[in-house]
């Protein structure tokens, strides 16, 4: 149940990072399609249009694609019963026709949990690979299409050694013939099948490759070191840092994230790859000790690694120069703040329940 | 007696184009009682649909709604989807007074083995299958529950060929045991139940494999020798790879069965017994069905 | 460096195997005070095949889980209470919630060495518990170093905090071991484990070896105390260990009483590598069977080796525990 403190915490989220609401004017009577519309990023985009047409007075349409809509309605009740959004349950593997009144479309589909990606890898690529043909297929048909944003993946740029931040022109390695590189490969696949139908059939495709986020409806049972630290610190610890703790990390929040988007949508440049993340750079244990501080300090953290010492660093950081630069946009909310703000939020949102 | 030249054939409709969907339309094209008129899925890609689409069976990749749009053109509803769905779907085809076969954990309708209630299981409006290793071991629990006294205690092991075993069984192997526990229990009215299940990745490929253990005082293996070859013969006039691998013996205070299913190698392998098995026994439920209605008419 | 190594020890759980699981609370009583004064790290407590298991397949255990969880957590205040749990033989709803409410600390969610998918949700449960969670991989001498390292990744994407593969089997040399622990070391986050058993006499220089390789994480029973020919021998590895320079934070001679006292409070015999046993190491059989092949095997008058030698065949794992009886009832068949 979303009681009106959660909805005005969202709410407020979306103020800060919608700097200029007039800057969606285009938007104004559009109407935009989300695949994988009931995920994180479609619960935000919902969160921001909301917000959009309410301070801006517009009406956006937005379409909301998903798998389980029930779900959705049950985990953001106040969203599903916006007159402006128009939920949809298919399997984006099997999207054919669309509704023909889209002038946009943010292709969001696909979980980027690893779990599912080694326990289900072939629904993984047909998922990234059918669904995004699928879209594709269909957006080709829309007679009023202005622009499509892609939502590829940091992953597509594989082992990225010294390199940090990286820029939209790095391109690391990838060894195709492993369980564990399906997600990457299917995510690259599909920024290829993008680039030809932006040359086929013209359509205006912009590939927007994010990196990692926090924030509310980010699931802390999802295998990433921020949400795991975050709910192994409201269970009162400890916290564990698996791997290599030198490990770094940056985590753009929710409401920058979905503002991102929407401003690609309305100002990306066709053919133009963006990284989408925060710059602010951090180790895991530096997150750890962050989060730590912020729940109770004296919440114990460990760190259980299969070696002493590491040869390759991982570090995946954005340069966001460019999209910073070209879309103008800003990180709203520094690393301190995204931090307690989900920590908050899963608090008020009994999301963890300590036992 | 059935005249079959007057026979109406039973409409069904399949709901998952898995495995065991699948392999349940490839059954019913050989069946003289079943029609499958719809066979349903998300997924027009997917190998079962195309599969179905190549035998010239009408498909739709509308999941319920498809159902719900032309009620009238089936009469029975074979949902091979998962638990969580199967809820859903059950609370729509309820109201629409559709016959459901569940091969999902869902539990929603009476539990069926066809070689021990299956008069009183048609007489439902929704049955469920319970699970493979139900199928496979339950029939002789209720054998050793029939003709022993004083039944505490009944385990029943299944091991499959890994291979036969997707993601959704890997994910979901809580739900098998419950279900197949709830199952021993309610047949063969023991005090106590439990269930095993092993995935074997040997090659070649185990068939599918059940042990029932029963704990029982002074057991009657006689009688219980007896009635469990009849119980094996009734059973294999559904599932013709069924079969007895060691008769009943009482071994260190305990009786112990084994069985082994062997599929017929329809839309996947022989040694995918265990989706053979509870596929055979649903067309067994559904069949019944279609005679008990063409008596009637 | 220091070099620390963490010491899990599964005496009152793979002990289990060596007295049909027949250990009672009070023996476990005892122990669990000697280890946890010894300052044993991890004591693992259970049925020989972990949680949900007691049963006729396996061998039905002489008390039932909650007994031993209860008893065990009384008496351990500084070391953990670990217990070992295979899907399929324990659910979370029947098994997993009663234990972490009777207290355990460390859950080791284990499959055949291929079937890691298995784990996954009970590995998350355990996360979102609080708990710590262990990835293991049984009969690891069936697969290859990069079929290991494939699994072990989804353990540890499903939320493992290290992972422990076992040479269920007691079919390793030491070239095995440093292959497989050093593919899984450089290819995982988390610290990697080994868990020998002794049927070929290796059990402590695969250990070491397994430390040398890179493994972070033992385990060894009191005496070797464990399924057929048992496990390495605990108090042997902490000495080898700390005249090696490696720490594992167990009182030498605390351990040393320990394992008196579990030699003479809960062994009927102190484990050997019986004739039997080498065949079935060579074999590659699961450990846990070696009660029942014998007990099988006398009562139909079988030569447990030729039981021993088919089964390896057949690729059991473990859990088929009834195929025994199917092998002997096949050689007295073909006998004929």
């Amino acid at each position: 149940m979303m009681t009106e403190a959660l909805k005005n915490f969202t709410f407020e989220d979306c103020k800060r990072s919608c700097m200029h609401p007039d800057s969606f004017s285009s938007l104004n009577d559009q109407s935009i399609l989300v695949t994988g519309g009931t995920g994180f990023m479609g619960k935000w985009i919902a969160e921001m249009v909301s917000y959009v047409n309410e301070t801006a007075n517009f009406n956006i349409k937005l379409y909301l694609l998903g798998r389980d809509i029930a779900k959705f309605k049950v985990e953001v009740s106040h969203l599903a019963q916006k007159s402006f959004i128009t939920l949809i349950e298919q399997d984006v593997r099997n999207v054919r026709d669309l509704p023909t009144d889209i002038n946009y479309i943010i292709h969001a589909a696909g979980s980027p949990d690893h779990r599912d990606h080694v326990s289900q890898p072939l629904r993984t690529i047909e998922t990234f690979y059918k669904g995004t043909q699928s879209v594709l297929d269909a957006a080709t048909r829309l007679p009023d299409l202005k622009r499509i944003v892609h939502i590829s993946s940091h992953q597509i740029y594989g082992t990225n050694g010294l390199e940090s931040p990286i820029g939209e022109n790095f391109i690391g390695k990838l060894e195709p013939n492993s369980l564990s590189n399906t997600y990457a490969e299917s995510k690259r696949i599909s920024e290829t099948l993008c680039s030809a139908y932006r040359n086929q059939f013209k359509l205006p495709i912009v590939v927007l490759r994010p990196f990692a986020f926090i924030g509310p409806y980010q699931d802390l049972e999802k295998p990433w070191a921020i949400n795991n630290f975050i709910r192994d610190g409201i269970l009162g610890g400890p916290i564990r840092i698996l791997g290599n703790g030198s490990t770094v990390r940056s985590y753009l929040y929710g409401s920058d994230m979905s503002y991102w988007i929407l401003k690609a949508l309305v100002n990306g440049g066709v053919g133009e790859n963006y990284n989408l993340g925060s710059s602010e750079a951090i180790s895991l244990v530096d997150l750890a000790k962050k989060i730590s501080s912020q729940i109770n300090n004296s919440i114990e953290i460990v760190s259980k690694s299969s070696k002493e010492s590491y040869t390759y660093l991982s570090r995946l950081v954005p340069d966001t120069s460019k999209i910073v630069k070209s879309l103008e946009v800003n990180e709203t909310s520094a690393l301190d703040d995204s931090i307690s703000r989900t920590i908050i939020w899963n608090q008020l949102n009994k999301k963890v329940i300590k036992k | 007696m059935l005249n079959k030249t007057n026979m109406t054939k039973l409409r069904v409709a399949i709901l998952g184009s898995g495995n065991i969907g699948t392999d349940l339309l490839i059954k019913i094209q050989r069946s003289e009682f079943l029609e499958c008129v719809l066979f349903i899925g998300r997924n027009l890609s997917s190998p079962g649909m195309a599969k179905a689409i190549a035998m010239g069976v009408k498909v739709s990749d509308e999941s319920i709604k498809a159902i719900e749009k032309d009620p009238d053109a089936i009469d029975l509803v074979f949902d091979a989807t998962s638990a969580k769905d199967a809820a859903h779907h059950w609370s729509i085809l309820e109201k629409l007074g559709k016959i459901v076969v569940d091969m999902t954990p869902a539990k929603l309708g009476g539990l069926c083995i066809p070689a021990v209630n299956l008069a009183e299981a048609v007489k439902q409006q929704n049955v469920n299958m319970i699970t493979c290793g139900g199928q496979a071991s339950i029939p002789m629990a209720y054998v050793i529950g029939k003709t022993q006294k004083n039944v505490d205690y009944i385990e029943v092991v299944s091991s499959i060929a890994s291979r036969s075993a997707g993601p959704a069984t890997r994910l979901n192997l809580d739900e098998y045991v419950d279900t197949t526990e709830m199952g021993l229990m309610y047949f063969s009215k023991a005090k106590k139940t439990k269930a095993i299940l092993n995935l074997n990745p040997a090659d070649p490929c185990i068939d599918m494999q059940t042990t029932i253990f029963a704990q029982v005082e002074n057991p009657d293996m006689e009688e219980l020798t007896k009635e469990v070859n009849i119980m094996v013969e009734a059973i294999r006039k559904y599932v013709p790879g069924y079969s007895l691998l060691v008769s009943p013996i009482y071994e260190n205070g305990r009786i112990v069965i084994m069985v082994k299913a062997q599929g017929l190698g329809d839309y996947l392998p022989k040694y995918a017994g265990n989706l053979d098995i509870i596929n055979c026994a649903a067309i067994a439920v559904a069949e019944e069905y279609s005679k008990v209605q063409n008596n009637s008419n | 460096m220091i070099k620390q190594i963490l010491i899990s020890d599964p005496t009152l759980r793979d002990g289990n195997h060596a007295v049909a699981h027949q250990l009672s609370a009070k023996q476990i009583a005892i122990y669990a005070e000697a280890a946890d004064k010894a300052g044993v790290p991890i004591v693992e407590v259970g049925h020989g095949n972990g949680l949900g298991a007691s049963s006729m397949q396996v061998g039905l255990s002489l008390e039932d889980d909650v007994t031993m969880l209860e008893t065990a957590r009384k008496h351990l205040s500084k070391s953990k209470l670990g217990i070992h749990v295979i899907p399929g033989f324990a659910t979370i709803k029947r098994d997993l919630i009663k234990a972490l409410d009777i207290g355990v600390d460390v859950v080791r969610v284990a499959s055949h060495c291929t079937e890691a998918d298995i784990t996954q949700r009970h590995l998350g449960f355990v996360r979102e518990r609080g708990k710590e969670a262990y990835g293991v991989l049984m009969m690891t001498h069936m697969a290859s170093a990069s079929t290991l390292v494939e699994e072990a990744q989804k353990m540890e994407l499903y939320g493992a905090e290290g992972i422990i593969i076992m040479d269920s089997a007691g079919a390793y040399l030491p070239s095995d071991v440093e292959e497989k622990i050093t593919a899984l070391v450089n290819n995982l986050k988390v610290p990697v484990g080994f868990h020998a058993h002794n049927n070929l006499g290796m059990a402590i220089a695969n250990s070491i070896t397994a430390v040398e390789s890179g493994a972070k994480i033992l385990d060894g029973t009191a005496r070797g105390f464990g399924a057929g020919a048992g496990n390495a021998q605990l108090e042997v590895l902490v000495a080898v260990l700390e005249k090696m320079g490696y720490i594992t934070g167990i009182d030498f001679y605390g351990m040393l009483d320990a394992s008196d006292i579990a030699e003479r409070e809960i062994m009927p015999q102190i484990p050997v590598i019986k004739s039997e046993s080498i065949v079935s190491g060579l074999s590659g059989v699961f450990s846990g069977f070696a009660k029942h092949v014998t007990r099988i095997s006398k009562e139909y008058d079988v030569d447990q080796r030729d039981v021993y030698r088919e089964l390896g065949k057949r690729k059991v794992v473990g859990g088929q525990e009834d195929i025994i009886i199917e092998v002997v009832m096949d050689l007295i068949r073909n006998r004929k």
